[in-house]
């Protein structure tokens, strides 16, 4: 999400699925889009059929690759690698789509002497404490800027609470970046293109073919197939997934993608951009309307303790930028306070802002079990996931639930993290004794999708209503009745109980009507509230820009508003497409812009690049944007508009500056802001690796990600005799994430039915292994067996001279079920990238030997021997 | 490199099927142009999996094929019989087809997925199936050879009259020819079917079941008493095809008949082959004198009669499960699909 | 009525098993047991009474036309959903003696479970080895073409789940055309293996469900050259008159001398 954010401006997927019809090449990377998203693939399909070139580049030739027209093979982790290749070819020769990349990114603007890039300190950019192990967050501004004026003030860069990767700075910064000096012949050796080049100047198809493994010329196959999809005639898409995500270096793997694609040309253009797979019907609603400790709804930042929290001018100036679009800040955080806390919020009490939640340290989900395992967290509410298979370090988050005073549980069924305290592996080893667990565990049963109403918005930012067809069993019940009730008895408790603490809760509106026998909330009622509303007499607003910072405005999530613009207009339940990209067809937050930043899809002049692919474009007779998609810009904007001094906002963005979130208006290729760990992509290895860094062997990994390490989550050198093979876990189509869904229902579980590794003829040959066999995978948090999957579909990778094993590990199960099996991510570490927190599964080290693991304690015994080898 | 292999036409087969098999051929002298070749189509399968489905039948099936054949024969037997005023044959082969038909529809009614639903067999008459044909003989045959025995009983007790003997006549022919075609419709059954190594031996099949019906028919007929000429020569004449079957089925050597030489299910068959084959007719002719030689060569052939049965459903099922079994009759077409040549 | 057909495509499928899953889910059958296959991806094995879709995954050392897949050798890994036939000259039907087994107003090939009474012909009669018995059930099943929803005037529930239209479903005579136009297509793009499976030729008459594959039939252990068992009814039939006749003439001549 930072990925994107920072060098767009929102954290989203620039299209939708249905838009890759019209790309001319389309790069799957990072991703099984066939296997994960096969409905979403159709429109792959479709593009093939009307003649473009599909590229996949992976470790394991999967179903994607099965139908794509180029496959490479990759070592997991060696992604920058491979796509700083693909910018240094486009650099090299010059493929850059020149007039975009003046006009549209910030590749102009010259650099201040104080950068240094990685390649000048030998791996770390200017700017890094190594005391601290993290970056001073106004290292890499643009600097001494004319016109400029005020100076970011120091944001949660260096803070034992750290930096909020999915918050709004992780897309834009609060300083003033416009009116910076640049050159648009792009030639400066401190301009942003130079140093761009020189960055990634020994990013050769050698080195590619080196350290990815994939040979030379499939390499140089893929970058002209690509990179040829550019220019006024032609676009190409960037599609990733979790293969890209579940990295110590994610965010800036999806960068190295934005520049690609920002060299290119293709962003906001039909049939280009970038394509964030998110998996889950509803993911992109969850960060939306966050379930994320560190964002408030709509991408604002969650106060943090002592940074930005002493009241809210301080957080506004901490976060609202004097240009672009999200001057607006204000105007969202006081309606989202408003529609919080309703009547009690007032411009006295700074609409409530200080009965938020303040940030004070790492609440991640890896934050708080490690907390959980040192005994310092009482209850937990569990909703809709498994972290007892889905967990990284499954085992260590197993154990930490052991420590909780209480736990609930809500699900359709018993699934391990309910069952831990006397199913588990750990119960099984004489780890755990359920007479000895003092959590005291509530199982509540949980609806299904449909047995309630609600909204998914998918990963095209999508919301989509979906109406309850059958009421839930028993005494299953929604998620929207659990909370709302129970908010209701807390609060009827709180009322008896006058204390400070207690204001907020009290202060909070909790008027939704309830119907039916089961006094279920009206779901429509709280869509309406997110979508916002005139406080004085709830006349629904039809979109953002009537929130108001006055205090006369509700909204629950700015971005998600017009998705209810009238009383009976639920725009999310519509369902008559009229176009490709489906305008009629649910509600695309933005404003129903269905291709982000779809200025660019205009030349400067506002004229389509070409007939081919135009998709917005002005109209000098009625003096606005118009065209095929909703603009994604101010109407009435004219593309020639040249903004006045000391203008503010997005007054102060010119008329040809598509990426309006940004303070410059432009797309970034270097990030002056936003991220933790840099402004440009550079390869760093794994927490693990087989190979170091070839680049710069003093910084093995990303210097700014977190181990983590305790006993319990200990980790291989790199490389490391014991566990030299390279593993990634994934997931299959059959299956659903932790199987909680999916290992309990029979059609399902037929299909696959046992735990297995995909392993190549090689690895299988030179071990002993046989197809159908039984072999052991071990890492150093771990062991876990399965069965043995031998294909050609995997195949070892010459790395530096030596001959690099890859393993393909699926994740899908656990203790119970129809069909159970060991937790792939008993082996994962739990490790944390700089800005998201999210743990590296793909390219961790591990060793396979053939044959079953021993049982109970003995596997631990097998584990500690094998660890204990030197 | 051999020394001085033996040119023949084996050697040259022995070179295509190596050739067929592997797609290269090692030999002195042997460079064929365009080597090494593709595989041929048919060498491959999805997995080696089987095409085709198994017979779900069960043990009943080959004890009724045995049974209902015996019957069957039976039946003509007392028909011959009769007509060559042997009453005591008449008498007891008509009861034999009796006792046979009592026990062959329970045997069918056992086997079937839903037993209770067993007249539906009798829902409709359909020539083209086998089956259809067998439980409407059945059927008829039970209904035969029971007033057949009905009436002649009565008639034996006394209580004959001119209807009575048109009856009985009517029936004993009716039995017979409906008893000829219950011992060789199973044989149809089996050949009419996707099962190779069946329906490649549906010419061999009816040979097969009705001598094995018509030997074991003289045989029970001995086992009860009849060590006479007639059954001596029926056994005779029934043991010697079986041994020519037997060589036939050897040296044939088709791809398509490997159960019936290889693994348990060839064993199976070839127990069955010696028992009524060799073992029956050898004792018939040397020691056709003593009574023990021939009730044990009687016995020996019912033995062999009906593991050959279990053998033929066996094979079936061995069969069905290879893949190359299938494809090779097929002999694609160049285009891969299209009519086989027969 | 027009002709119901299936037209089910290996080049745009994806593997992913929503006919599979579907079918069951509407038909409401059992599952088929929770043993791995270690067969690539596909852990159903065949069709049979509990499994009426079937994805096969091929992986196979050859290429895929144009496609750049191996490194040092060719490889390919392709993916088609397998389904009863419905055949023109159906085993099945001809072989069933109780009459369960029909030909609908759809043209289709229809097993009435009420009437079957499990005798197993139709088993081995089956030149695709589709149709099978439910040792649960005791009786035959296959297939349906989801009769129950087309006579509703909806398609069948596999291809309506499947997401790159890798199941087309509509009039026979049309599909076959569109079958023709995709391999031309595909030919044209360097698929040269690419063909129809459709034994129009053979005693089967064609079928109602056909197949755009690439390679040959058997790699799909589809029988290259199926045949309708009942065409070997004649010589069968003469087989077992003649020894009929001849142990007529051995039992009379036995009495004779």
């Amino acid at each position: 999400m930072p990925g994107l954010g920072t060098s767009f401006g929102r954290g989203g997927a620039t299209l939708g699925p249905s838009d890759l019809v019209n790309s001319d090449a389309i790069l799957i990377m990072g991703s099984n889009m066939a296997e994960n998203h096969p409905v979403g693939f159709q429109w792959v399909i479709e593009a093939r059929e009307r003649g473009a070139t599909v590229i996949h580049v992976d470790p394991r030739f999967s179903r994607t690759s099965a139908m794509a027209d180029i496959w490479a093979p990759l070592r997991a982790g060696s992604d920058i690698l491979f796509l700083g290749g693909l910018i240094h070819y486009v650099l090299e020769n010059k493929k850059d789509f020149r007039e975009y990349v003046i006009h549209y990114t910030n590749a102009s603007i010259i650099l201040p002497e104080e950068f240094k890039d990685t390649e000048d300190l030998g791996g770390v950019f200017s700017g890094w404490d190594a005391k601290n192990r993290s970056y001073d967050s106004n290292a890499w501004l643009y600097g001494a800027c004319v016109g400029g004026g005020r100076v970011a003030p120091k944001s949660a860069g260096r803070h034992s609470g750290r930096h909020s990767g999915h918050c709004k700075d992780g897309a834009g910064a609060a300083a003033d970046l416009g009116n910076c000096e640049c050159d648009p012949t792009l030639s400066h050796p401190r301009c942003v293109y130079q140093v761009l080049k020189k960055h990634y100047s020994r990013y050769t198809p050698e080195l590619v073919e080196r350290f990815c493994g994939v040979p030379r010329e499939r390499f140089l196959k893929i970058a002209e197939t690509f990179c040829s999809a550019s220019g006024p005639e032609k676009t190409g898409a960037i599609c990733y997934a979790l293969g890209w995500t579940q990295q110590s270096k994610g965010p800036q793997i999806i960068r190295a993608a934005a520049i690609l694609q920002l060299l290119l040309g293709n962003v906001g253009r039909p049939g280009g951009g970038i394509l964030a797979l998110r998996g889950h019907a509803s993911i992109q609603g969850s960060t939306d309307i966050p379930t994320l400790y560190d964002i408030l709804p709509g991408y604002l930042a969650m106060p943090n303790l002592g940074l930005d929290s002493k009241n809210l001018a301080d957080y506004v100036a901490t976060h609202r930028d004097p240009t672009g679009w999200w001057w607006n800040f204000d105007k969202y955080i006081v309606s989202l306070l408003k529609a919080y806390y309703g009547e009690e919020a007032k411009k006295e009490n700074d609409w409530g802002f200080n009965w938020l939640p303040r940030v004070t340290g790492d609440h991640s989900h890896q934050g708080y079990f490690l907390e959980m395992l040192d005994g310092k967290v009482e209850g937990l509410f569990v909703m809709g996931q498994n972290p007892a298979v889905a967990g990284p370090n499954s085992r260590l988050e197993r154990k930490a639930l052991s420590k909780l005073k209480w736990l609930v549980v809500r699900d359709m069924v018993e699934l391990e993290t309910a069952s831990f305290w006397y199913d588990s592996p750990e119960v099984e080893r004489g780890e755990l004794r359920p007479e000895e667990i003092a959590t005291e565990v509530f199982l509540l049963p949980a609806a299904g999708h449909a047995e309630k109403d609600g909204c998914f918005t998918n990963t095209q930012r999508l919301l989509q209503w979906h109406q309850k067809a059958v009421d839930p069993p028993g005494d299953a019940r929604s998620e929207t009745w659990f909370m709302f009730h129970l908010g209701r008895r807390l609060k009827e408790k709180a009322k008896q109980d006058p204390r400070p603490r207690n204001a907020g809760l009290s202060a909070l509106t909790w008027d939704y009507s309830v119907e039916g026998t089961m006094q279920e909330p009206k779901v429509e009622e709280v869509l309406q509230e997110i979508n916002g509303y005139q406080v004085d007499d709830h006349t629904l607003v039809t979109g953002f820009t009537e929130l108001k910072a006055d205090g006369s405005t509700a909204c629950g999530c700015w971005i998600y508003s017009g998705v209810f613009p009238r009383p009976g207009e639920n725009r999310a339940n519509q369902r008559n497409s009229q176009d490709l990209w489906g305008h009629g067809w649910g509600f695309a937050w933005p404003a129903d812009r269905r291709i982000l930043y779809n200025r660019a899809s205009a030349r400067p002049d506002g004229r389509p690049w070409s007939e081919r692919k135009k998709l917005v474009w002005w109209d000098e007779q009625k003096k606005e944007w118009t065209g095929l998609d909703v603009p994604d810009f101010a109407r009435t904007k004219a593309p020639n508009y040249q903004p006045p001094k000391h203008a503010e906002g997005d007054e102060a963005l010119a008329g040809d500056k598509p990426f309006i979130l940004h303070p410059d208006g432009t797309g970034w290729i270097f990030a002056p802001k936003g991220l933790a760990d840099g402004p440009l992509p550079t390869h760093y290895e794994g927490l693990e690796a087989p190979v170091g860094n070839p680049l710069y062997p003093d910084r093995q990994s990303n210097p700014a990600a977190m181990r983590d390490e305790r006993p319990e989550n200990r980790y291989a050198s790199s490389p490391d005799d014991r566990f030299p093979y390279v593993m990634s876990t994934y997931r299959l189509t059959e299956h659903h994430t932790s199987g909680a869904m999916s290992r309990m229902l029979p059609h399902l579980a037929e299909l696959q039915p046992e735990f297995f590794c995909e392993i190549s003829p090689e690895l299988a040959s030179e071990r002993g292994i046989e197809n159908g066999g039984w072999v052991t995978v071990m890492t150093p948090r771990g062991i876990v067996e399965a069965r043995a999957l031998v294909t050609r579909r995997m195949r070892p990778l010459l790395i530096d001279g030596k001959m690099v094993h890859q393993v393909g590990v699926p994740y899908h199960w656990g203790s119970r079920g129809l069909v159970k099996g060991d937790s792939a991510n008993d082996l994962v570490a739990i490790s944390e990238e700089p800005n998201v927190r999210i743990m590296e599964a793909k390219g961790i080290l591990c060793d396979v030997s053939p044959g079953r693991r021993a049982r109970g304690k003995a596997a631990l015994d097998q584990l500690n021997a094998h660890l204990g080898r030197k | 490199m051999a020394a001085n292999p033996k040119i023949s036409e084996d050697r040259l087969d022995a070179l295509r099927e190596e050739a067929a098999r592997t797609g290269n051929v090692q030999d002195h002298g042997i460079v064929p142009v365009g080597g090494p070749f593709p595989k041929p189509a048919s060498a491959m399968s999805y997995h080696g999996n089987p095409v085709l489905k198994p017979p779900t039948w069960t043990w009943q099936v080959p004890l009724y094929f045995f049974i209902g054949g015996v019957a069957g024969i039976s039946a003509l037997i007392a028909l011959v019989a009769h007509l060559f005023g042997n009453a005591g044959m008449l008498r007891t082969g008509l009861w034999i087809g009796f006792a046979g038909a009592l026990i062959s529809a329970p045997l069918l009614i056992a086997d079937l997925g839903r037993p209770a639903r067993f007249l539906n067999m009798l829902r409709v008459f359909k020539l083209r199936s086998a089956m259809s044909v067998g439980a409407w003989t059945l059927a008829g045959f039970s209904s035969a050879v029971g007033l057949a025995v009905v009436c002649h009983e009565l008639i034996l007790a006394g209580y004959g009259n001119d209807f009575l003997l048109v009856l009985v006549w009517a029936a004993e022919i009716f039995a017979a020819l409906s008893g000829l075609i219950l011992a060789s419709y199973t044989s149809v059954l089996l050949g009419v079917t996707a099962i190779p190594v069946w329906s490649e031996n549906r010419k061999l099949v009816p040979v097969v079941f009705l001598t094995g019906a018509l030997g074991s028919a003289a045989a029970v007929l001995e086992l009860l008493g009849f060590l006479v000429p007639v059954t001596q020569f029926i056994g005779i004449v029934a043991g010697a095809v079986e041994i020519v079957i037997a060589i036939m089925i050897e040296l044939r050597g088709r791809y398509v008949d490997r159960p019936l030489r290889e693994g348990t299910v060839g064993w199976l068959t070839r127990a069955g082959a010696a028992l009524a084959g060799p073992a029956s007719l050898l004792l018939r002719l040397f020691s056709g004198h003593s009574s023990v030689a021939r009730y044990v060569a009687a016995v020996c052939f019912v033995i062999g009669a009906l593991i050959s049965r279990y053998a033929w459903i066996a094979a079936g099922r061995v069969s069905s499960r290879d893949p190359q079994a299938l494809f090779r009759i097929q002999r694609p077409a160049p285009n891969g699909i299209g009519p086989a040549r027969h | 009525m027009p002709t119901s057909a299936f037209l089910t495509d290996a080049s745009v499928c994806i593997g992913c098993k929503a006919c599979e899953v579907a079918c069951k889910e509407w038909n409401h059958i059992p599952d088929d047991g929770f043993e791995w296959s270690g067969q690539s991806y596909d852990n159903t094995h065949a069709l049979g009474a509990s499994t009426w879709r079937h994805v096969l995954f091929l992986e196979e050392k050859q290429p895929m036309g144009p496609q750049l897949a191996g490194i040092e050798e060719p490889f390919r890994w392709q993916f088609l959903s397998d389904v009863c036939k419905h055949c023109e000259n159906a085993g099945c039907l001809e072989a069933c003696p109780t009459g369960a087994i029909v030909r609908t107003e759809l043209e289709s090939v229809f097993v009435q479970h009420d009437i079957c009474n499990g005798c197993g012909y139709c088993v081995v009669s089956c030149p695709f080895g589709v149709v099978d018995k439910s040792h649960e059930v005791g009786t035959a099943f296959k297939c349906t073409f989801c009769y129950d929803r087309q006579r509703d005037g909806l398609m069948p529930a596999c291809a309506k789940a499947c997401p790159t239209q890798s199941i087309r479903f509509g009039e026979l005579e049309e599909l076959r055309r569109e079958a023709h136009e995709r391999v031309e297509k595909l030919q044209d793009r360097g698929y040269n293996d690419a063909q129809i499976y459709d034994p129009t030729g053979s005693s089967v008459g064609g079928t109602h469900a056909i197949f755009v594959i690439l390679g040959q039939p058997e790699a799909y252990n589809f029988p290259p050259a199926p045949e309708v068992p009942t065409i070997h009814l004649k010589s069968a039939w003469g087989a077992a008159l003649v020894s009929a006749l001849v142990v007529v003439l051995v039992v009379c001549l036995a009495f004779a001398l």
